[in-house]
Order: structure tokens, then sequence, then C-alpha cells
């Protein structure tokens, strides 16, 4: 255990305020340093086969595929000075690595499983795309028993890569999540962050674009939905270093019950970053008295020759919606539920076609 | 049975605290084409929102039954149940629902299992054909970025697909060109002539009579500032196309 990084990640603070007076837990005042870690593991990985692709456990990474991997590893969350992404890395114990070799398209998505058991999880996920591959990547973040689950997914692309990367965050309900999701793309590159926190007490997470190159084209689509006592915190940032670039922020969130949430969405758009195009739009609903969530967006133009849309909703569910259906017939208890739905369905339709239907299942579920 | 009809007596309601409706009487006949007239903010809407049971308008007193059912009792599913529909002046768009999963859950809901899906498919794109709608529609989710047009082709649709009893059409000829005027027309007609929508009774709401020259009234209803002020035949439509409202404002008002 490299003891010193562990020792500077816990004194980290976490940057993050407690939203609203509801809002019960202090990021600051988790105690990781007695948390029970759970034995080193590789996670399941189903990939294509194709020429040259790489997908495996981090040791086989490390032994088989160092260069590659070693150049890659932490290169984008190492930069973020960030409390739970330090903490994941000082006490990683599974991890994938995914490479896929110059000018490579890979259609069927690479599908990673992390399963917490037996102790906290520290899972680190990097996925290298080289110069014009394309892939997809769909992570599940799952559970047998309620835990910790402090991960980093990090994604390198080339010049002119294309990847789409889909996390599903579905943690039993006792669990704590905390995720910390960064992609660096290449010139011309395509990234899109597609991000479902589904389960756990409470999820912590963020997502990051670091855009460094011109030509990049990056979306950041994500959702969720705390009900009962769930609490969700969730910060985007994209950050247009260099102009002539485009990002696209779409978050959905709900919630109901006792249900606290948080979202930051931060546009940064740097002062000679000129020809940038970034938009941000985040839609909240509230389905009960008690629930809470605070959005906020934060924009940040430095540069004068961009454009730069935000657009935000926050409110229950419009009675005028409500009547409208009633009016043919449905009851108000189904109409809620379809309203609902719709609402993140946008989203949801954003994701790889395969995690679709589990994910309108889940918010289903939340909603019933 | 003389209960028959859709029968509205002595209705008053209210809007944001103010009464709009001051003691509405009009039977809606099955079978039969009714229109209201009346110019803008002089409550048509109030009447059409209070008989389906929009949350925002209060029923002060007065009845409204359908077929001898008491519809204020009822809740809006409930009335749509019973055979009511509202065709909307401002169709509501709701996002992330589409025209073909909304429309077949609505049709389960007021005829329960009388249609398996690819019947409903069939009859669906039959309809759509009629009112000249692409079958790109059936997944576009609904109303949302609609033209005013295809909003009111739409709840044309689901006026067909519903088959209700009896049918008020708010201002469905509003913001329409002359084609989709037509087809709104024919679609009404169409349904007038089939077995399930012969004996359905029509209140046709409007502003102008046009919508009139495709569907002929049998009785008009004139409605100045929350009451019924005048009643007549197809004719007092086309006096109102010649004349405006004021004359018969003035006449009336010398009547009260
Ligand atoms: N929700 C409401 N709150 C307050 N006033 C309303 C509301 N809806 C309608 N009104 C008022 O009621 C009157 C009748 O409106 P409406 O029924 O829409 O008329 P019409 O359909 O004949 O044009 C108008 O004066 C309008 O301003
Ligand atoms: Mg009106």
């Amino acid at each position: 255990m490299p003891s010193a990084t562990l020792e500077k990640a816990l004194e980290l603070r976490s940057g993050r305020e407690r939203p609203g007076q509801f809002w019960k837990i202090d990021l600051d005042a988790i105690d990781f340093s007695s948390l029970q870690v759970a034995p080193p593991s590789d996670p399941q990985i189903v990939a294509p086969s194709k020429p040259g692709l790489i997908a495996c456990g981090l040791e086989a990474a490390k032994r088989d595929h160092a260069e590659v991997f070693n150049r890659a590893f932490g290169s984008v969350t190492g930069t973020l000075n960030d409390k739970f992404a330090s903490l994941s890395a000082a006490l990683c114990n599974t991890g994938a690595f995914v490479y896929i070799p110059p000018d490579q398209s890979v259609d069927d998505p690479i599908e990673i499983t992390y399963t917490a058991k037996n102790g906290a999880l520290f899972p680190h996920t990097l996925v290298v795309v080289d110069r014009g591959a394309r892939c997809t990547i769909i992570e599940r973040i799952e559970g047998e028993s309620a835990e910790a689950v402090c991960g980093i997914a990090e994604i390198v692309a080339a010049e002119s890569a294309t990847v789409t990367y889909a996390a599903e965050q579905n943690l039993p309900l006792e669990s704590q999540a905390f995720f910390t999701r960064a992609a660096s793309p290449g010139k011309d590159a395509s990234v899109t962050w597609c991000v479902a926190e589904v389960g756990a007490a409470l999820s912590v997470s963020r997502i990051d674009v670091l855009v460094d190159h011109p030509g990049v084209d990056a979306h950041l689509n994500g959702f969720f939905f705390p009900r009962g006592d769930q609490h969700v915190d969730m910060v985007s940032t994209v950050r247009h270093n260099v102009g002539e670039s485009q990002s696209q922020t779409l978050i959905k969130s709900a919630a109901t019950g006792r249900g606290q949430a948080r979202y930051l969405g931060n546009i940064r758009i740097a002062p000679h970053a000129q020809g940038t195009e970034a938009s941000l739009r985040d839609d909240a609903l509230l389905l009960s008295p008690r629930a809470h969530i605070d959005s906020v967006p934060a924009l940040e133009i430095g540069a004068n020759d961009v454009k730069a849309f935000h657009g935000a909703t926050i409110g229950a569910l419009d009675e005028n919606l409500i009547f409208y259906m009633e009016s043919r017939g449905i009851e108000r208890e189904a109409a809620e539920k379809m309203i609902a739905l719709g609402f993140f369905e946008p989203v949801v339709e954003r994701f790889p076609t395969g995690m679709r239907e589990r994910l309108r299942a889940a918010l289903e579920a939340k909603i019933a | 049975m003389s209960e028959r009809g859709l029968r509205i007596q002595q209705l008053r309601a209210a809007a944001g605290g103010t009464q709009i409706l001051k003691g509405i009487d009009l039977t809606v006949e099955a079978g039969r084409v009714h229109a209201l007239m009346g110019p803008n903010g002089s409550g048509k809407s109030t009447l059409a929102f209070s008989i389906t049971g929009h949350p925002g308008f209060k029923v002060e007193s007065g009845s409204v039954t359908l077929d001898g059912a008491d519809v204020l009792a009822m809740a809006p599913d409930k009335r749509a149940k019973a055979g009511l529909f509202l065709s909307f002046q401002y169709p509501a768009a709701i996002p992330g629902v589409k025209v073909a999963n909304f429309l077949f859950a609505a049709r389960q809901a007021l005829h329960p299992g009388d249609l398996p899906p690819a019947k409903f498919r069939a009859l669906l794109l039959e309809k759509m054909d009629l009112l000249d709608m692409d079958p790109s529609f059936m997944g576009r989710y609904l109303n949302d970025g609609f033209s005013g047009g295809e909003k009111k082709r739409l709840e044309m649709l689901q006026l067909a697909m519903l088959a209700p009893k009896y049918a008020i059409l708010d201002e469905t000829d509003s913001g329409l060109d002359v084609d989709a005027l037509r087809a709104v027309g024919e679609s009404v007609n169409a349904m007038r002539a089939s077995e399930s929508g012969k004996d359905t009774g029509f209140l046709i709401i409007t502003h102008y009579p046009r919508i009139l020259q495709y569907v002929k009234p049998d009785v008009v209803h004139i409605m100045i500032d929350g009451r019924i002020v005048k009643e007549g035949d197809a004719e007092l439509a086309q006096r109102i196309e010649r004349e405006g409202y004021d004359k018969i404002r003035e006449e009336t008002a010398q009547i009260a």
C-alpha cells in the first residue's frame, strides 16, 4: 500500500459544499481510513475479438502491455487533484484496460462489470483509443453486498478517435459510490459520456472533459433519480482550453421521497478558446414535497467569439400535461408515470441501444 | 331515453377566482353537430374545460350529465371513459412519450382489450392516411415540436381512434390552412358516416364560421360574456360571418 499517497489523498478536501438544508452527509467527514478493502480482483470483461484490440485486467495490462498502459494510466484523472480520484488511485484493487489500435472500428460494445463484495472496491478503467479508431464501452457497477466503491474511468482518445463510454452505477441501496470520470480527447476526436447514477445511498460523481485540441466534439449525458433517502451529488465540467471545439451537456434528474440531489454544471471557456460552441441543458423534476434538487449552472466564458447556450428547468409535473392525458382516459397515476418516464427519454436515448431497456426499467421501478 | 345527450344546465364556473360562465344551458344531442360560436374571451374554452374537469376551473353550480350520468362527480379520466372527448385549443407537448404508445394507452383505457396491437396499428395507419399524416408521426414525441396544423391533426387522429360519444372540438380550425381545414372536416364527416361514429354528438367551438362550411351544424349557439345569448340553425352562423358579433351583442344587451 503506497501509504504516503494515501495519506495525501485522505488530507484532500472534497471541495463540495453541502447542498440544501436537508442534505445530511458531510463528504469531508466520511472516514475512508478505516474501510475494509476488498482483495484484488479483475472485473468481468466481455469484448469482441478484433485484431490488436486489448481488453484485460490491470495485472495483465502492466505485465503484457506496459508501454502503452503506463503512459496513459492516471494521465487524465491524475491532473484533477480530486480527493476521491486520489483515494481511488491510492487504494486501487481492481480495474480494466482497453486499447483500440489505429483505425480499428469496433461496433459491438466492450462490456465491463464490477461487482462489489467483501469490502470496499477501488476500480480504475482506462480506455485508450488510438488514431481514427472507434469503440463503445459499457460499464456496470453492481454489488452483492453494500460497500463503498470509489472508482475512476479514464479515456485517452487520440486524433480523430471516437469513443462512447456509458456507465451504469446500480449498487445496493446501502452502498456509497464515488466516481471520477475524465476524458482527454485529441484533435478532431469525439468523446461521449453517458452516466446513469441509479443505486447507492450516496452517489458522488464528477464527469470531466479536457478540451486541449481543436476539432473536439464532446457529449456529456447523465441522469440520476434519488428516491427514499438517496443522496446524489454530480458535477460535470468541460474545460475548453483551446477553441474550434464543441461540447454538449445534457443532464436530467428527478427526485422523490426524501431524495436529495445537487448538480453543478461547469462550462469553462478559456480566454483564447475562440470558436468554441458549448451548450448545457439540465432539467430537474420534483416528484414529492420533501425531495430536493439544487441545480447550478456555472458558465465561465473568457473568449468573445464563442457560442454558449444554457437552459435549465426545475419544477413539479405540469398539471396541464397530466390533464391532457387524463382527458384521454388515462388514470392520473399512470399519466404521471408516463410523463416522468418520458422526461428521461431524451437522455436515455443517448445511451447505447443495449442499455436502454434496463435503464427504463430502473427508472420505472423508482417511480412505482 | 329522455336523458340522452350531453346536458349542461345552469352551469356557473370560475377561473382564477372570477366567475366566467354565468349560467349555461346547452344540450348536445347524440348524432348531431352543435356549433358554439362567440368572440374571444367569451368563455368557450372555459366551458370545454369545466365539462372535462380541468383542475384550473371551478364549477360553482349547475349540472352536466352525459346520457344521464353525472359528469361533474367524475375524475377527468372517468369522464373520458364515460364517452367525453376534448380536442384542445392548445394541445400539450409531452416530450419522451411517443404518439403511438400514447394512443395505444388511451385506446386501452377507453376500450380495454378490444384491439390487439397489430389491429390497432392497422387502424392507426388507416386514420393517419385519412388525415394526410405521415406514418413517421407514430414515432414522434407527443406534440413536441409539432406545427400548429400538425397538433390539430393529431387531435383529430385521437378523436378518430378513441371514438367518443360526445366530442368537444375547441377551435380545432383556428390557425389551420385550407388543406388542413379540409382534412379536419373530412375526418369529422368520415367519423359521422361510420358505424361507430354515427351517434357521436359534436360541440364544435369556433371563432370563425369557416369550419362550418365543411361540417354542417344542426344547431348554432352564440356565447357572449359567459352566457348563451342566441340559438338558431346554420343560417345563424352565416349571419355572424356577415355581421360579426357586435350586432348580436347589442340586440341581446337590450333584451337583458
Ligand atoms: N386560468 C384562468 N385564470 C384567469 N382567467 C382566465 C383563465 N382562463 C380563462 N380566463 C378568462 O376567462 C375568460 C374566458 O376565457 P376563455 O374561456 O378562454 O374564452 P374563449 O375560449 O371564448 O376565448 C377570459 O376573460 C379569460 O381571460
Ligand atoms: Mg378558447
